[in-house]
Formats: C-alpha cells, sequence, structure tokens
C-alpha cells in the first residue's frame, strides 16, 4: 500500500491533516489504534483559555504571544491559528450535517458553562452551545435527566449562580429514558433526542415549567445525526436560546466531529483505518519507508511518502513513561523531551498546579519535523502535529483543541506546500 | 459544653479500637467509642490485607506465629464476611536460601500450623505468574482481610450493643482526679464543639498515637515506635493465592490478593511522626524490584496507588527491650498497665498487635480492665457474629459482580469499576450522613478502581450534592478534596496506563470541567455533619 500520505491518530489533529490533504489531492489513510480525542471533548474549540500565569484569556489570538517560544503555539503563529479555525468552521459547515455549524473565532473568547457549573472560555464552539454565553449574565434554567448519570443539573445550577455574575440558575429533572433504559449514556440520549416523538416529549415535559426570560440548557446530548434539526426544533418549541452543556465522555458534540471529518475525508477518497497499531518502521537514510502495523490480527505494511504523526500524548497511549521512568514516543521512538531525569521529581503532592511531566512530548523544528537527540532534523518525511508535540500543559490552558487542529492543519500545509505553512499551498505530493 | 458518661471510654476507631468496644459492649459495658476521623483511617485502613496464617512468624516470632495460628481460625469463624480464604503459598525464590525451607516447616510443626511442602510445578499451576524460578514452594492458611468492612462491622456490633461511637472527634486532653483516668475532653472536627466524656475507665487503643494520648495523662516514654511500611495495589489479582517469600520476614516479601486488586508489600522504617508518612522514589522502586522476584513482569503491570501505613511496634524501656531494626521488634501485643507502670489508675493502653491478633488484643484489654475494677465478666468475642456476618459464608470475590448482574437492567451502575449502583450509594450516603466523598470511598471503595474515581467521583458529587442537600460551595469542597486525597495516593507511582489513566482524568477534571476554577468551596470538603453522628454502617457491602 502507497498512499500519499499516512496520518497515524485520528484526533482533531490527525482528522484534520488528513481532510485538508484529501481534498487537496493527496492519497491519504488514517491509521489509529481507535477513536481518538474528539470523543474526550467538550466538542468545542479552545484556543488558549488560560495563560500561563492562570489569568483567564479574553483575547486568544493576542495572548498567543505571551507564551514561551517552545509552545507549540510557537510553531503556528496567531495568523494560522486563525486560518486554522476559519477552515474548521468551513469544513464543519460544508459537512455531512449542515447546516450544523461552528460560531465565534479565535479573536474572542465566550465563556460557556461546565458540568460542574464552572464557566470556561472557549474560542469557536457549536451552535448548539453559544447560546450558553454568560458574560454579561442571564437567567437559566437547567434541564437534565434522572437517568443520564453524566449530569447533574442542580449542580451546575447551584454552582454558576454561585460564582458567575449575573447568572440566576436553577435546574429540572425529567424521569425520561430513552427506550426505556435503565442506565442510557449520553449517546443514548442522543440518538433519543436524533428521534421526533423523544424530543417531542422533552418539549412537552419542559415547556411549562419556565418563566418567561430564561434561557434552557440542556447536557450536550441533542442529537447525534442532525443536531442542528433537533437544537432548532427545541429552540423553536420551547421559544427561547436553547444551549448545550458538555457531559463526561465520550462527548456527543465530539463525536460529530469525528463523524463529520471522517466523512469528509471519504468524501474526498480517503480512510480512516482502526484497530491498528504500529508496530514498526523501516528507515532509509533520513526517510521513514514503510510503516508495519497490526490491524486486528494481520501485519500489514504501508509505504507512504509521508508521515503525519499525530498520536496524542500520554493520555492517547502516544507518549509513555515506564516503570523505569524512561519516556518513549510509542509509534516511532522518537526523543522524547522534557521528562525530568532520574532521581528528580516528575509529580508533585499537590495537585491542582502544575507538575513536572506536564510539557514532556516530541520537540519538532519549524517544520514540525522530530528532532533527534542531537538536536538536529531526524526525520525528513515524518511531521509531528497535536498532543504528541512538548511545550504544552493543554487541560490547563484550555489549548488542546487549538494546538490539534492548528498543527494538523499546518502539517498538511507544510506537505503539500514542502516547507511553507500558506494554507492555499496544498498540492498532490503524489509520486 | 456538653457532657456525658460512660462506664468505657475507648480511644481510637481503629481495628483494635472497634474490636475493644465490640469486646467490651458484648460484655454489657456502657461503651464510647471515639476518633478523631472515620473508623479504620489509620493504620487499619493502611495494611497489606494479609490475614496471617502465622507462617510469617513460625521462625522468627513464635509467640506471634501461636498467636496467629489460633486467631486466624477464630476471625474465619465470626467474621467469615470480611476474609476471603485465599491460601497462602511459602516459596523460596532464587535469592533465598531453600535450607530455610527446613527451619520453616519444623516452625510450622511446632506451632500447629496446617503446612505441606508441595512440587514447584504444583504451586505453578496454581499460580503460572509466579517467578518459575523458585526453588521451594509450602501451603499455608494464609487469607486476605477486609479491614474497613472489620471495622465497621464490630463498631456496629457495638453499636447494637448500646456503644455510642463518635467518629471525628479528637482527644484534646484526659481528665484526671488525684492519680486517676476520668474521661476526656473531646473536640468535634466538623463542628468544633467539644465534649467531656466522663469515663470509669479509659481504653487507649490509639496505636502508633498511644504515646500522644497518654502524654495527656502526664504519661511519658511510653514505647510505642511508630515504624512505617509502604504498599502498592497492582490492578487485577496477580495471584488468587497470598504469596510469601520463604525467608526471614524481609521488605517486599508479601504479595496478597485482596478484592479486585493484590497489594505489594511493605517496607519498615523507623518513623519519628506517625502522621508523617512520606513514600519515596526508592521506595516505589524497592517495592517493584521486590514484586518481581514473586512475580516477573510486575513492573509491567499497573500500579493503581501506593500508601503508607504505621505499626504501633512495642518496645518499652521500662520492659528493658531494645532492638537495633523496627523488623526486630516483635509483632506480639502487649497490655500497658499505667497503674504499675506510671502510678495511673483508670487507663490501660493496647500496644503492637496487627489486625490478625484484633480479637485476642481486645480480649487481653478488657480481661485487664476487668480485674482492675475487680468487675470480671466473660469474653464472648470468640462466639459471637458482628452484623453482616451472620450466614457464616466466607466472602468471595464474585460476589459483587454476581448482585450487578442480576440488577444490571434495572440500575444506573456509578462506579463501574468497583459495580456500585445508584441506590446503594444513595443509601450510604443518607446513612452515613457525611459530605465526604472519601468517607464513602472508604464505605464502598468508590473511585477504588482503575479510573481511580475518573468517572464516578464527578456523579457522585452531583448525587451527594442532591442527597446530601449540600450547596455548591460544599460539593465543590468534596469535589475538590478527594481529588487532591486521591492524587496523594497516586504520584508516587504513575507510570504506565495508569499514568494514561491521570492524565484523561486530568483532562476530565481540569480541562472539561474546569473543577480548579469553581467558585471555591468552603472548608476542606469535611463539612458539617448529622447531629449525633453515631455509626451507620453501610450495609452488608461494607468494605474494603
Amino acid at each position: 500500500m502507497k498512499p500519499d500520505v499516512v496520518v497515524v491518530g485520528a484526533g482533531l489533529a490527525g482528522l484534520s491533516a488528513a481532510v485538508r490533504l484529501a481534498e487537496a489531492g493527496a492519497s491519504v489513510r488514517v491509521l489509529a489504534k481507535g477513536v481518538g480525542s474528539t470523543h474526550l471533548s467538550a466538542g468545542t474549540i479552545d484556543v488558549l483559555g488560560y495563560d500561563a500565569d492562570d489569568r483567564r484569556v479574553e483575547r486568544p489570538l493576542e495572548a498567543l504571544a505571551g507564551l514561551p517560544a517552545e509552545h507549540p503555539y510557537g510553531l503556528v503563529g496567531a495568523a494560522g491559528v486563525s486560518t486554522a479555525v476559519e477552515w474548521f468552521k468551513g469544513r464543519i459547515a460544508d459537512g455531512p450535517r449542515a447546516p450544523y455549524a461552528y460560531v465565534g473565532d479565535a479573536d474572542q473568547n465566550i465563556l460557556l458553562p461546565t458540568a460542574v457549573g464552572a464557566v470556561a472560555p472557549s474560542a469557536a464552539v457549536p451552535e448548539t452551545m453559544a447560546g450558553g454565553d454568560l458574560r454579561g449574565g442571564a437567567r437559566v434554567c437547567v434541564v437534565g435527566f434522572r437517568a443520564l448519570k453524566d449530569f447533574y443539573p442542580a449542580l451546575v445550577a447551584d454552582n454558576l449562580s454561585r460564582g458567575a455574575d449575573g447568572v440566576e440558575a436553577r435546574s429540572v429533572e425529567l424521569d425520561l429514558r430513552p427506550e426505556g433504559r435503565a442506565d442510557p449514556s449520553a449517546l443514548a440520549y442522543a440518538r433519543g433526542f436524533d428521534d421526533d416523538a423523544f424530543r417531542a416529549e422533552v418539549v412537552a415535559q419542559v415547556v411549562a415549567r419556565l418563566a418567561p426570560d430564561e434561557r434552557v440548557a440542556f447536557p450536550a446530548v441533542l442529537g447525534l445525526v442532525s443536531p442542528h434539526e433537533v437544537w432548532s426544533y427545541m429552540e423553536h418549541r420551547l421559544s427561547r436560546p436553547v444551549f448545550e452543556i458538555p457531559t463526561l465522555p465520550p462527548s456527543v458534540p465530539g463525536m460529530r466531529v469525528y463523524a463529520t471529518l471522517g466523512q469528509l475525508l471519504v468524501r474526498a477518497g480517503g480512510r480512516v483505518v482502526l484497530n491498528t497499531i504500529i508496530t514498526g518502521a523501516e528507515r532509509s537514510g533520513d526517510r521513514v519507508r514503510s510503516l508495519r502495523a497490526r490491524v486486528g490480527l494481520r501485519e500489514l505494511t504501508w509505504e507512504p511518502q509521508w508521515v503525519v504523526l499525530a498520536t496524542g500524548g500520554f493520555s492517547a497511549g502516544g507518549l509513555e513513561l515506564d516503570s523505569h521512568w524512561v519516556t518513549r514516543e510509542v509509534a516511532l521512538g522518537l526523543p522524547v523531551e522534557g521528562a525530568p531525569p532520574p532521581g528528580e521529581e516528575r509529580f508533585r503532592a499537590a495537585y491542582f498546579g502544575g507538575q513536572p511531566m506536564d510539557r514532556v512530548g516530541v520537540r519538532t523544528d519549524h517544520d514540525q519535523r522530530p528532532l533527534g537527540e542531537d538536536g538536529g532534523r531526524m526525520l525528513e518525511n515524518v511531521l509531528v502535529a497535536g498532543a504528541t508535540l512538548a511545550g504544552a500543559a493543554p487541560w490547563r490552558e484550555k489549548s488542546g483543541d487549538g494546538i490539534a487542529l492548528a498543527t494538523g492543519f499546518r502539517a498538511a500545509g507544510l506537505i503539500g506546500g514542502g516547507a511553507t505553512d500558506r494554507a492555499d499551498d496544498v498540492a498532490t505530493t503524489r509520486a | 459544653m456538653t457532657t456525658i458518661s460512660t462506664e468505657v471510654l475507648v480511644i481510637g476507631g481503629g481495628a483494635t479500637g472497634a474490636g475493644v468496644a465490640w469486646d467490651a459492649a458484648l460484655r454489657g459495658f456502657d461503651v464510647v467509642l471515639v476518633d478523631r476521623a472515620d473508623l479504620a483511617e489509620g493504620t487499619s485502613g493502611r495494611f497489606h490485607g494479609l490475614l496471617h496464617s502465622g507462617g510469617r512468624y513460625v521462625v522468627k516470632d513464635p509467640v506471634a506465629a501461636d498467636e496467629c495460628v489460633a486467631e486466624n481460625a477464630i476471625l474465619r469463624r465470626v467474621i467469615p464476611d470480611c476474609i476471603e480464604d485465599t491460601g497462602g503459598l511459602f516459596v523460596s525464590t532464587p535469592d533465598d536460601d531453600p535450607a530455610y525451607g527446613d527451619r520453616f516447616l519444623e516452625g510450622c510443626r511446632r506451632a500447629g500450623l496446617p503446612t505441606e511442602e508441595i512440587a514447584v510445578g504444583e504451586a505453578l499451576r496454581m499460580e503460572p505468574r509466579l517467578n518459575p524460578r523458585i526453588r521451594r514452594a509450602f501451603t499455608a492458611p494464609d487469607a486476605s482481610i477486609d479491614a474497613w468492612k472489620t471495622v465497621w462491622s464490630l463498631a456496629r456490633g457495638a453499636a447494637q450493643h448500646g456503644a455510642r461511637v463518635l467518629t471525628y472527634h479528637s482527644v484534646v486532653g484526659l481528665h484526671k482526679d488525684g492519680d486517676t483516668v476520668t474521661g476526656a475532653r473531646v473536640r468535634n472536627e466538623l463542628s468544633g464543639e467539644e465534649l467531656d466524656i466522663e469515663a470509669g475507665f479509659t481504653l487507649n487503643a490509639s496505636g502508633a498515637w498511644a504515646a500522644q494520648i497518654v502524654k495527656m495523662a502526664g504519661i511519658e516514654g511510653i514505647g510505642v515506635i511508630p515504624g512505617k511500611g509502604i504498599m502498592i495495589a497492582m490492578n487485577h489479582r496477580l495471584v488468587n493465592t497470598v504469596i510469601n517469600r520463604c525467608t526471614m520476614p524481609a521488605d517486599g516479601d508479601i504479595l496478597v490478593p485482596i478484592r479486585t486488586v493484590s497489594v505489594i508489600g511493605t517496607t519498615d522504617i523507623r518513623s519519628a511522626d506517625p502522621d508523617e508518612l512520606p513514600v519515596t522514589q526508592e521506595e516505589v522502586d524497592q517495592m517493584l524490584d521486590d514484586g518481581e522476584r514473586l512475580v516477573p513482569g510486575l513492573r509491567d503491570a499497573r500500579a493503581l496507588r501506593v500508601w503508607a501505613g504505621v505499626r504501633p511496634l512495642w518496645q518499652d524501656e521500662h520492659a528493658g527491650q531494645q532492638a537495633a531494626d523496627t523488623r526486630d521488634v516483635s509483632r506480639t501485643h502487649a497490655v500497658v498497665d499505667h497503674s504499675q507502670r506510671d502510678g495511673t489508675r483508670g487507663l490501660l493502653t493496647m500496644s503492637g498487635g496487627k489486625v490478625t491478633t484484633l480479637r485476642l488484643m481486645a480480649e487481653d484489654l478488657v480481661d485487664a480492665m476487668c480485674r482492675q475494677k475487680g468487675d470480671e465478666r466473660p469474653c464472648r468475642t470468640a462466639d459471637v457474629r458482628p452484623p453482616g456476618n451472620e450466614d457464616g459464608e466466607l466472602y468471595s470475590l464474585s460476589s459483587r459482580l454476581r448482585r450487578r448482574e442480576a440488577s444490571q437492567q434495572q440500575e444506573q451502575v456509578i462506579c463501574e469499576c468497583e459495580l456500585i449502583g445508584r441506590a446503594k450509594l444513595e443509601d450510604t450516603m443518607r446513612r452515613r450522613g457525611t459530605q465526604n466523598l472519601d468517607d464513602i470511598r472508604r464505605s464502598l471503595r468508590l473511585g477504588m478502581g482503575p479510573c481511580q474515581g475518573g468517572f464516578c467521583i464527578y456523579r457522585a458529587t452531583g448525587i451527594l450534592h442532591g442527597v446530601g442537600r449540600l450547596d455548591g460551595a460544599e460539593a465543590t469542597a468534596s469535589l475538590t478534596s478527594f481529588l487532591q486525597e486521591r492524587w496523594k495516593g497516586m504520584w508516587p507511582i504513575l507510570y504506565g496506563d495508569q499514568l494514561r489513566q491521570a492524565r484523561l482524568d486530568d483532562w476530565i477534571f481540569q480541562g472539561l470541567l474546569g473543577v480548579q476554577h469553581m467558585p471555591p468551596g468552603g472548608g476542606d470538603g469535611v463539612g458539617d455533619v448529622r447531629e449525633d453522628k453515631h455509626v451507620e454502617a453501610p450495609g452488608e457491602e461494607a468494605v474494603a
């Protein structure tokens, strides 16, 4: 198998690179152990929520300049981030769930409630969440379901009333279960909402319980297949703004992203091959010539021109730390930077706050090529993107989506254009 | 200030104190038990879970061995639901002198401990993960014991016989009338209120903290040495039989299968302060290396959690004992008679001992009290089963799964790792009346599985917010305090899959939920509890 590009990893970074390359005409295979970070995320595109001093960021693009040079955003720059976010919005709006779309941009953060009733800064968000922007205050009725164990409306309402400026919230809990199941997941509820009868029943139970000027929050389960239709229906029938609040994983909005990008990839001739674990790579000089992988029970070999490594960090399994305290990059065995040397502390006793292991990852040159132990470019045809990259603590910065999207998008551009990162310069590299 | 009166005040709610309260209450004494925290939150909740057969001590500490042999048999009879009959193996690893096996056999014969040497091949068939290079193997009736479940059962039993159990009550002073201790002043750690307890007799069962207690009666220098040991819980049952190295007791030579995990232990380091028990990287590495010797590949398995406990080793200068190493201090127990030793009456201290001999320790202490009071009443704890053990069945690993499978179509599972359903969780929250999720963890094992609360703790917070009528600030405090507490047991062993899990949890709690940006909660997560917080045990699924 000789595709132009093999992308390893099916998270936001890998899928963004794959879609951009495939739509530019390259033949692309995405090899992934399983579905990626999308299913664990909020489904929002968070570019930068908190700066290096843990202060909330209002204008992410401006704040990027304040990050340390070795931060992954240093590779991309503000203009690159903005271009990538706009590209993503365009692809979703043009995808199979259209007119489901994202709103907002990387210039300005909005503040959305979380499932514990904190507020979290996000840059671009699904239209189904935008009504939850709490800047300027609001009256909110948080609706939940007794049987959905991953969302507690009273907790959300209590904390929002307590902590969010000008927000007055209360809650309503419904005893409605899709298909009568005892322990339905967020996904089961999303499928329920895709069904006319279920959402009509929800409306019927909620509508009389709302005060005139209240917005209505639901857990982020307003449809998997047709979220725009579900959300519009709810807004129309309830005659007021309706918005989703992300729940614990698996994330329905994240699944929408995964499905949409996957379908765009197929539309452009690419494919995602799941259940695939990279077991080895043949090198010749400074190039990876072939990748061996186990796909189910079979061993297969790919011989791509280019490899985009987007396997994620420690949480995704792209990076590992073993019991002898040695770190490694799992797929290609690239050098990993930033881990404290043996004998020094890797973690600290205080949970909240920074840990010495936070920013460990693969270091690259400006063209996202991995650096060897000697600090020089190690591989010519491998580009690294997303959470594998060293230098960020994305869960704290709320920067993971932006880093994944911008570095994945840029990796595609670099492959298309040699070593430039101009967005419109993607050409096929078919050999 | 409120004053309450009782015949017997028991200080300490660990295995010893709960055992003493149960013993004394069964003999018809009026009992109050106090602990500065939750039940079994000290040493008893921080050991490896081994119910000793006695084999570990047959060569080195024959008195301790004899006690273990007898008590092991009695506990299987009276608290069967707390005990899993795993059986045990003593194995000579390539680093051990095989000749020790002969001394071991001789010691077992002397102690009347049933053992049998089996072929190495047979041992490997029993436990396929065992080091294939072991040279000898012997069976022994070791078992695992669920200390939380045990302590809760005893405390419930005591309460059913009229005892009052006051958790989160610290002793702030002992009352004296002349040379007699007449009770204590305690402080409710949750409300800050103080309470006077007038007691006819005070039994100090505070283990490694015993010296701190008697100091309040002006007694100095009692020889309780805090001996720190660390243990690591490995995900899954790497073995289903307790594995001991067949050698003189040393570090890292026991692997205990208990509930859904296996625990490798332990170290033994003299500690200056029983409340300061840091786990060092060296100790973790040592424990993993020791584990490799018993079960090769242990380093590649997933470590869930590490903790340190502190043994209340007894070494009194008055008794002329002196040991260079805490390993050489006897594992037996002793009743410290303060009337003889210090001229202070109305006060006895239990020192030394171990969970396996908790019943005997209680018997000895209450007997001593009876003699001093001149009110001898027979001990009944060898014959009466405390609550939860009525059916006489030993605990079986699969029982929780069996119950869950029967109800899986009808109920939400809140903690998938430990199979805890919503009804059980809500019931426990109501009965315990606590705002502290860590109390719930000890009662139900909530958050103790592989994800260490990654999913269930958000859910439990939401449910507790409703059930306990918490406000947002209290719920926030409960959640953040649990996350910090959980981290304490994880950060020294974060590698491999557990690091992966911890990072996923970071994404959930810090990234998705933004817990660190919630408006601050009050206090430390241990909020007000219902008045009159007597023991309300968590039903038959109480734990460890």
